[in-house]
């Protein structure tokens, strides 16, 4: 009798537990087949619905934009004498650069307001930033000059008690001059002792130019700062915001050395880009179809207030804002509705989905605008006034009511698509076309908003007059970086709802498509072309999209893959050709774009000569994965790959069927050609409980077992997790017919107990 | 008026059957791969008895077999052993896909060179043998499937002769439905339907070569040509030798000197 303890086949190859290995009992998990699986998207992956649309395909669109369809970023202004109190503002630069990566600029320090501070190394992360931003130069002895020191507040505060306050302190101590409703302290603040500052604080503030000599700020509200520094006590070692310390700065270094890089692309000379803005000031109410007063509302701590309007209940004085009563009063016959962001920011998807027959870079821009980068576009429209007509006109047609706005920046477009629609903007006057908006074309928060307007600011242009470092203090990173993206400082770019595909070949109608004869031609045209460009470029696609803009503004799409990268038209027209029905044309597509999503490298294969006979290696590859390719578009269709394990069902693994399959010859004893998936339970005569059987019987029928081998035992495999099954003792059986079987019997025998025995397999 | 002995009895050499026989034959096979000859790949070897009586001198490539299953672990190795020798991928597409690598092994079927589809419906098993054998890269396909109807043989055939690659049809013998335990796990009912396959087997398991109760020895098969195209039926008793990786025909010695002159075939 030959016993075998289960153990790897090879003890020095033994490996532990894979993640992999999911399937404790059964081979074929379905589970374990994903978990195994290359990421080929074929078998398991869901046909794509006509309403399911975002087509990510697992870029990361955010890092994409990072990387790919940024603007150059021009360089930050080197601070002036009249940026009173960067300190301020110095939490947000240091936002900012961490953002928007500045690049460094060199520009003349204002030595003449700054004294070195005894603390030449306290530098920080602070600090190096700072001098990223220009206001920390490297010295002339090539080391870093030590940082500055502050004068010491100054400023003329005056009282407004109950609003918002504003600092001018320019004093050493930024953090702590972050506003806070605190006014009754301000009188303290004024005896703040000046000189003994510089040396109390540690360093990374006392760098921070002390700026005092610039025109007067408009606004001079005081300070309400934390009540123990004004009224003298000693200051605290730290500021409440912990800054990084000395300790901390080389943790801080590969963030700076990241924020270098975009420099070169700021440097480079670019085209100016150009963004459209649309806005659907009704979209709320246009989408639901509604004639006549209506309003849609959300509850709002115990208020319901309005969100959203329509045409005629804005005529009647009704803003979005009010509470549904007041509006209610204005207008009794008012319509109201619960407001559905979700659905309408589903519309604004759709929209921007349709918007990718203008651009590829389209965005919603919630909850009523979307953004289009049209850089390079207009001039197959017939100019941006072309453009723009064309697209107010489309939306029109789908009963859309639509403002729109084309600037250099997508925020300036936004702005003016809100407050002065129709203005195309020439590149670089963005802050010239801002000036004379009011403030809420910028869609600031609201509490900016309300405190901007209560100090007298009521347009763009009032608040771009004032110096920056103040503003950016008392209202925080926020304000700066909105009126940065405005005017085209900082433009913050579009991320589109789909990146751009490397690859794409598209068609436009005058008559709408609605046949299928005629979706096939266009369909092979694209394919064509898509395919060309495909071979130019020395590339396949492993996935394939096409999308079809419908007359009504809506997007349908399909999608292939294939297993290995391919760019033979036969192949994706035969890929595809199953799926077309699944598209529904409507009234029509008016526009068929098909994109390559996943690009692989893809040399072209070898012809082969007449005289060789029949296709060569690499054709005969690139017909088996274009076979497999259909197969596993219908079928499941696997490799099973050899793995180091005696039981049956693990001793494979399934595969996809475009895994390379490395897996040596089985060199135990002899196993079956067939196994049962689910094995089958049988009946066993023996003539002693641990002796081979001599009579097999499965319901009715009975076989007569002619000679037998066996048994080998297979213990379960103790180093796994999880509960074991029993062992099982494999026994080689001929019946009388010479049919050959792989029974087994598992556990051991117990008296008084029937074994229970499985047909698990059959030899040849 | 009479016409001249001569003009009515031209004079012509005497016909040379063999030749003409010979040369008729390879003008059908041309015709019966489409008109491409260029490629003409070697037959697959079973062995050296059978395949001397064989046209072709073996199991054909660019066509398909039928194997009727008198028992399906027979079978299977009969299969598995032809598409081993065909040295290339390898589809195996049944309902239930039942083809266990570490078996497959001893018949040099790698599991590099297996594919396996499962095609729950017989409409898409069909379709999926067709596009198979229409493949070039695809060296041999298997379909385990009862029913196949004379249209459906007929496109398979039709195929693999378009693509080159050997096509076997495994079917369960009808004649054999009560043989054994598994037989409960298939599906009833298959007809000896007349198909267009190029030959068609009963392959079935005889008693091993082992000599006591407890030595199983080397397997043993009842090998039934049924029908062959261009031949004729014929019935063996082989023995699969895994050590040596080859097929013996028993008493084949005898056999062949019986055969020889009867059965010797003009080489193409």
């Amino acid at each position: 009798m030959r016993r075998r303890c289960c153990r790897p086949p090879s003890l020095l190859d033994a490996r532990p537990p894979q993640p992999g290995d999911l399937s404790e009992t059964n081979g074929f998990d379905s589970a374990a087949f994903m978990a195994g699986a290359a990421p080929t998207p074929l078998p398991g992956a869901p046909p794509p619905q006509p309403g399911d649309l975002s087509e990510t395909d697992g870029f990361d669109s955010a890092a994409f934009m990072a990387g790919a369809v940024s603007p150059p970023l021009p360089g930050a202004p080197p601070p002036q004498p009249g940026d009173l109190s960067e300190t301020g503002g110095f939490a947000s630069t240091a936002f900012m650069a961490g953002a928007v990566s500045l690049p460094p600029s060199p520009g003349p320090t204002p030595a003449g307001q700054i004294t070195a501070a005894p603390e030449p190394g306290a530098t920080s992360l602070a600090l190096v930033m700072a001098g990223y931003l220009g206001m920390q130069q490297p010295g002339p002895d090539g080391g870093q000059r030590p940082p500055l020191a502050l004068a010491g507040p100054r400023g003329t505060p005056r009282p407004t008690p109950g609003s918002h306050s504003f600092t001018v302190m320019a004093g050493p101590v930024p953090a702590i001059h972050l506003p806070s409703p605190a006014p009754t302290l301000v009188e303290t603040a004024r005896s703040r002792p000046t000189p003994a500052w510089p040396g109390l604080l540690p360093g990374p503030h006392d760098h921070l130019p002390t700026v005092m000599a610039g025109p007067v700020p408009a606004i001079h509200a005081p300070s309400p700062a934390p009540a123990p520094i004004r009224k003298g006590r000693p200051l605290p070692a730290r500021p409440a915001i912990s800054w990084p310390g000395p300790a901390s700065r080389s943790a801080a270094q590969p963030n700076l050395a990241g924020l270098a890089a975009p420099a070169h692309r700021a440097a480079t000379p670019a085209a100016p880009r150009r963004s459209l803005a649309l806005h659907l000031p009704w979209l709320a109410a246009e989408r639901r179809r509604i004639a006549g007063p209506w309003a849609s509302w959300e509850a709002e701590r115990q208020q319901r207030r309005i969100v959203a309007v329509d045409a005629k209940a804005a005529a009647a004085g009704i803003s979005p804002g009010q509470t549904l009563a007041d509006a209610q009063a204005i207008l009794p016959d008012l319509s109201v509705e619960p407001a559905e962001p979700l659905a309408d920011l589903a519309w604004l998807r759709r929209l921007a989905l349709w918007a990718n027959t203008v651009t590829p870079l389209a965005a919603p821009n919630p909850p009523d605008g979307l953004l289009l980068d049209i850089t390079g576009v207009p001039h197959l429209h017939g100019g941006e006034q072309a453009l723009l007509n064309k697209l107010v006109q489309h939306l029109a047609r789908l009963g859309l009511t639509v403002r729109a706005a084309i600037a250099g920046a997508p925020a300036a477009a936004a702005a003016l698509a809100r407050a002065a629609p129709g203005c195309i903007v020439p590149p670089g006057e963005e802050a010239a076309a801002l000036t004379p908006l009011p403030l809420s074309a910028l869609r600031l928060p609201h509490g900016t908003a309300t405190a901007l307007h209560r100090l007298g600011l009521r347009q763009v242009g009032d608040v771009l007059r004032q110096p920056r470092g103040p503003l950016a203090r008392r209202f925080g990173a926020a304000l700066t970086l909105a009126l940065d993206a405005a005017t085209g400082q900082h433009p913050t770019p579009i991320q589109p709802l789909r990146p751009p595909a490397a690859f794409l070949a598209s068609r436009e109608f005058l008559e709408p498509l609605i046949t299928r004869e005629a979706l096939d031609a266009v369909l092979e045209v694209l394919l064509g072309q898509l395919c060309r460009q495909l071979a130019e470029a020395g590339k396949g696609a492993r996935r394939l999209l096409l999308l079809g803009f419908r007359v009504d503004g809506t997007l349908q799409a399909l999608h292939i893959g294939t297993g290995l990268p391919a760019r033979d038209p036969r192949h994706f027209a035969r890929l595809f050709q199953p799926r077309m029905e699944k598209l529904e044309p409507g009234f029509g597509f008016e526009r068929l774009t098909l994109e390559a999503r996943f690009v692989e490298d893809h040399a072209a294969p070898q012809n082969s000569l007449p005289s060789q006979g029949g296709p060569s290696a690499e054709a005969r590859q690139e017909a088996l994965a274009a076979l497999l390719d259909r197969l596993s578009q219908r079928l499941p269709v696997w490799r099973l790959e050899p793995r180091e394990s005696h039981i049956p069902e693990r001793a494979v693994l399934k595969r996809d069927p475009f895994a390379p399959i490395a897996g040596a010859a089985w060199s135990g004893p002899p196993r079956p050609l067939r196994l049962l998936r689910r094995p089958l339970a049988l009946q066993v005569t023996a003539p002693l409980p641990d002796e081979p059987p001599i009579q097999l019987r499965h319901g009715s029928r009975v076989w007569r077992v002619q000679r037998a081998e066996g048994p080998e035992r297979i213990e379960p495999e103790w180093w796994r997790p999880g509960p074991h099954p029993p062992f099982r003792d494999y026994y080689r059986v001929e019946l009388t017919s010479g049919a050959r079987l792989w029974v087994c019997r598992s556990g051991a025998v117990v008296p008084g107990e029937t074994a229970r025995w499985w047909l698990h397999g059959r030899f040849e | 008026m009479t016409p001249a002995p001569e003009d009515t009895l031209p004079d012509r050499p005497p016909l040379d059957r063999p030749a003409v026989l010979a040369a008729l034959q390879a003008r059908i096979r041309r015709l019966e791969r489409g008109g491409a000859t260029a490629g003409e790949v070697a037959p697959i070897p079973l062995c050296e008895a059978i395949d001397r009586h064989l046209p072709g001198g073996g199991l054909a490539r660019a066509g398909v077999h039928e194997v009727m299953a008198a028992d399906p672990g027979a079978a299977a190795g009969f299969c598995a052993m032809a598409l081993a020798r065909t040295e290339g991928t390898v589809l195996w597409i049944a309902a239930e896909p039942d083809a266990w690598p570490p078996g497959l092994s001893r018949f040099g079927l790698g599991a590099a060179n297996l594919v396996l589809v499962q095609a729950r419906r017989p409409a898409d098993a069909l379709w999926a043998m067709e596009e198979a054998l229409r493949c070039p890269g695809v060296a041999g396909a298997l379909l385990v499937q009862a029913e196949i109807d004379m249209t459906a043989a007929r496109r398979l055939q039709l195929a693999a002769e378009a693509g080159g690659a050997l096509g076997l049809l495994l079917r369960p013998d009808a004649a054999a439905e009560a043989g054994s335990p598994a037989d409960t796990l298939r599906p009833r009912g298959s007809g000896q339907a007349a198909s267009v396959a190029l030959t068609r087997w009963r392959v079935g398991a005889l008693a091993g070569s082992g000599g006591g109760r407890h030595a199983l020895g080397d397997p043993r098969w009842q090998l039934e040509l049924l029908r062959c195209r261009g031949g004729q039926p014929r019935e063996w008793q082989a023995t699969w030798q895994p050590a040596a990786g080859e097929l013996r025909v028993e008493g084949a010695e005898e056999a062949e000197a019986e055969s020889r002159p009867a059965r010797r075939r003009v080489p193409r």
